[in-house]
């Protein structure tokens, strides 16, 4: 099974189908972080190391 | 987002533990001390071999100490004093456990004092970032524990819902480097200072790599960027430029940092496909690199007139910016054919420096600089101190910087330098080194002057302490508990970014995909080796000279792996195979070529030569800058430990006969008389049949004489 799997590497097709399947991931990353009403959110976290709590 | 309404329910008050940040801290600036200081001694010794005073000061075994100081040590403390520090206030709680913390920094105390201790002493894996042995490797294994139980406890009682990105970072830091360090030191104990890796040749080969440079990533990279996320926002007072950057960043960041670790055997007998793996990987990382210091710097939109005025926003510039020109570097330096020409070079020890005196150096400068006044409750002692440090500090990176990529270029350079008759013009490894002697001086300046900056780091530290009030109050705020009142509801993505365990799990993932793709396919060895190459094992005498090479850190100025490029194969002969070093535990290829590569030294000289050799260089090769080994030629061979080693060996799968299993160590002793007596009949006058170099010669004259060419 493994011997297999290395002789593919070889095959231009599953390199092709390996970069788009990479790529692709990439790409939804990217689409996934500007979602819709993903900008308050996002707003909201990066606020959190800079609010200060009430010292007592 | 204030909780300043004291009217409302559901406020408590939180007791930050500040005591064990305070410890993490003083831990990070004395260790500092002393990684820089044996740094500026190793770097003298290269240009003046008799300051290898005694054997515990050689170079071979303060290398390492170097090495490990500053990594486990100087980078080990910073890390988690700034993440104890910053965790505490972005989840709004007190740290887990006050004793597992207690526990955690005398544990690692303890560790690093006994690797101070074991090192000079020779007592070494001899794996680099990785020297230290099996009873240390434990106790590493067991502390990190304690940290994660504690960091992750810390992150159950959290009384902010959501995981800012800096807690990602910690978390992909602490699962990774535990796998790292675990896999990479499996081995098998042959006494209480000694061990057998259980991979041999080309799978510690890999596996030394894959850790290595995760090392780099996991240890010196995702944490530090954690600590960039919190502190640099904290300095300027304003958010990161882009937290969707920040998302995408990571994610890409750890998913294709695992990857690259084969970079560091790029023309060597590693198989093609992993190198071209290697190679894609690591020129990809020049993305999320540079996704990460673009969102550092620019989080200073608008308000660039901090990098004028405050010192501790120039040190996170300069640290950034630094971190930058190395993640450019680095993936460069993967090019296969800018590798042939850097690797086994200064310029690496340079690109090394530029991130790690640059980037975790001054990013930790930044912090302590901020995080030492709000700890001991007063101001900075100096400010123009620190700024003095800053330039001073960046000279120093500069000098050595330069200075060692000049080195790498001129020694690469005349390494491969052939004549018209398809000749070498330098076929004197000497020649090629004593070019590049004044570059070691000026990068021994750098050093300094690094060093010197440093010095007013610690004054000021001391002065400002000093100042502080006597009794230090523990910070302590009220938190208004968020997971009764969501601030908004929770869907997709935003849910996996508050829920830890499903989070972490997915960075395991991401890390596991890339380690097991490469190191699987090579665990069975037998696909690679080629069966018609038949080589023998190291005689048992040869194995005790091997266990000598090994605790000497011959490797750390000494190659054995003769790259597949023109210019190796005119120099050192045909190319090595994986066969060659297929019984090697550890691995030997080594990373540097201080000295020359040696994978086919044996009887290319005499055995007198090599006595000599090993007694003074300089009596040889005048030019040398090699310690002596003086106390090779007084100190014993521990015949009686061989029985045991040759059957441990045979054991893992070595093929020696059925003599050298039963009677080890006579086999050894008879061997060691010959050479004795071949040295005494050539004017030697001590008898050295039971000592050191007696083995270590025999070892020498094995090299390449073993088969699988």
């Amino acid at each position: 099974m493994k011997q297999f799997a290395l002789s593919q590497f070889n095959e231009i097709y599953l390199i092709v189908i390996g970069f788009f399947l990479f790529f692709s991931v990439f790409i939804g990353a990217i689409f996934w972080v500007y979602r819709k009403g993903s900008k308050k959110h996002y707003d909201y976290l990066s606020q959190l190391p800079l609010r200060e709590e009430n010292r007592t | 987002m204030s909780s300043s309404n004291d009217t409302n329910s559901g406020l408590i008050q939180v007791k930050y533990n500040d005591q064990i940040v305070r410890m993490f801290t003083l831990a990070t600036i004395f260790w500092a001390t002393i990684a820089f200081l044996v740094g500026i001694i190793i770097a003298l010794q290269m240009a003046v071999p008799q300051l290898n005073l005694t054997g515990w000061l050689t170079f071979g075994r303060l290398r390492p100490l170097h090495t490990n100081a500053a990594l486990f040590a100087f980078a080990g403390n910073a890390i988690f004093a700034g993440i104890y520090h910053s965790t505490q206030r972005l989840l709004k709680t007190r740290l887990f456990s006050d004793g597992l913390s207690k526990l955690h920094f005398w544990g690692w105390q303890f560790i690093i004092v006994l690797a101070v201790i074991t090192l000079p002493l020779g007592i070494s894996q001899g794996k680099e970032y990785a020297e230290l042995e099996w009873p240390i490797d434990i106790s590493i294994v067991l502390i990190w524990v304690v940290f994660a139980i504690n960091f992750f406890g810390t992150l159950l009682r959290r009384n902010e819902r959501h995981l800012y990105v800096a807690i990602w970072f910690y978390i992909a830091t602490i699962v990774t480097v535990a796998l790292l360090y675990i896999v990479n030191a499996i081995c098998i104990p042959v006494g209480l200072f000694q061990s057998y890796i259980v991979y041999a040749g080309i799978q510690d080969a890999l596996i030394q790599w894959w850790y290595g440079h995760n090392a780099v990533a996991f240890f010196l990279t995702t944490p530090f960027l954690g600590l960039m996320y919190y502190y640099l926002p904290k300095a300027s007072n304003r958010p990161v430029y882009s937290y969707r950057l920040s998302v995408v960043h990571f994610w890409s960041l750890i998913f294709m940092y695992i990857w690259a670790g084969p970079h560091h055997l790029l023309n060597t007998a590693l198989p093609g496909w992993l190198q071209i793996l290697a190679t894609v990987f690591s020129v990809m990382l020049w993305a999320p690199s540079w996704g990460g210091a673009v969102n550092g710097i620019l989080t200073l939109r608008g308000a660039w007139h901090l990098l004028r005025t405050d010192p501790i926003i120039k040190f996170f510039v300069a640290a950034i910016t630094f971190y930058a020109m190395a993640t450019f570097e680095g993936p460069l330096l993967s090019i296969k054919a800018v590798n042939s020409l850097g690797h086994y070079t200064d310029w690496i020890v340079g690109h090394v420096h530029l991130g790690t005196l640059g980037w975790n150096g001054f990013l930790t400068f930044g912090m302590l600089y901020f995080i030492v006044p709000k700890l001991w409750n007063t101001e900075l002692y100096s400010k123009k101190m620190a700024n003095i440090h800053l330039w001073i500090g960046i000279l120093g990176i500069l000098f050595y910087y330069v200075s060692m990529l000049a080195a790498g270029i001129t020694q690469g350079l005349m390494w491969r330098a052939v004549d018209a008759n398809g000749q070498l013009v330098y076929p004197d490894f000497v020649e090629t080194v004593i070019r590049i002697i004044p570059l070691f001086l000026f990068r021994a300046l750098g050093g300094v002057l690094f060093l010197a900056g440093y010095v007013l780091l610690l004054y000021n530290v001391y002065k400002t302490i000093k100042q502080a009030p006597k009794e230090l109050v523990e910070e302590t705020v009220q938190v208004r508990i968020s997971s009764s009142t969501p601030i908004h509801p929770e869907r997709g993505h935003r849910k996996l970014e508050g829920m830890a365990a499903a989070f972490t799990i997915l960075a395991l993932i991401a890390i596991l995909v890339g380690s097991i793709i490469e190191i699987a396919p090579t665990l069975s060895i037998n696909k690679y080796v080629k069966t018609e190459n038949k080589v023998e094992p190291f005689t048992p005498l040869e194995l005790a000279g091997r266990d000598i090479y090994v605790k000497e850190g011959c490797y750390t100025c000494h190659s054995q792996m003769i790259r597949t490029i023109q210019s190796d194969v005119l120099r050192y002969g045909a190319a090595s195979t994986i066969e060659e070093s297929m019984y090697d535990r550890p691995f030997q290829w080594g990373s540097k070529r201080t000295g020359p590569d040696l994978a086919r030294l044996g009887k290319k000289y005499p055995d007198l030569w090599h006595y000599m050799h090993m007694e003074d260089p300089r009596a040889v090769i005048k030019e040398s800058i090699m310690p002596a080994y003086p106390w090779l030629i007084t100190s014993k061979i521990d015949f009686d430990s061989l029985q045991k080693k040759v059957s441990l060996f045979n054991k893992l799968g070595v093929p020696y006969s059925d003599e050298d299993l039963s009677d080890a160590n006579n086999r050894a002793k008879e061997q060691a008389k010959k050479i004795a007596d071949v040295l005494k009949s050539q004017g030697v006058k001590e008898d050295v049949s039971d000592k050191k170099i007696t083995a270590l010669i025999a070892y020498l004259q094995a090299l390449g004489q073993k088969g699988g060419e």
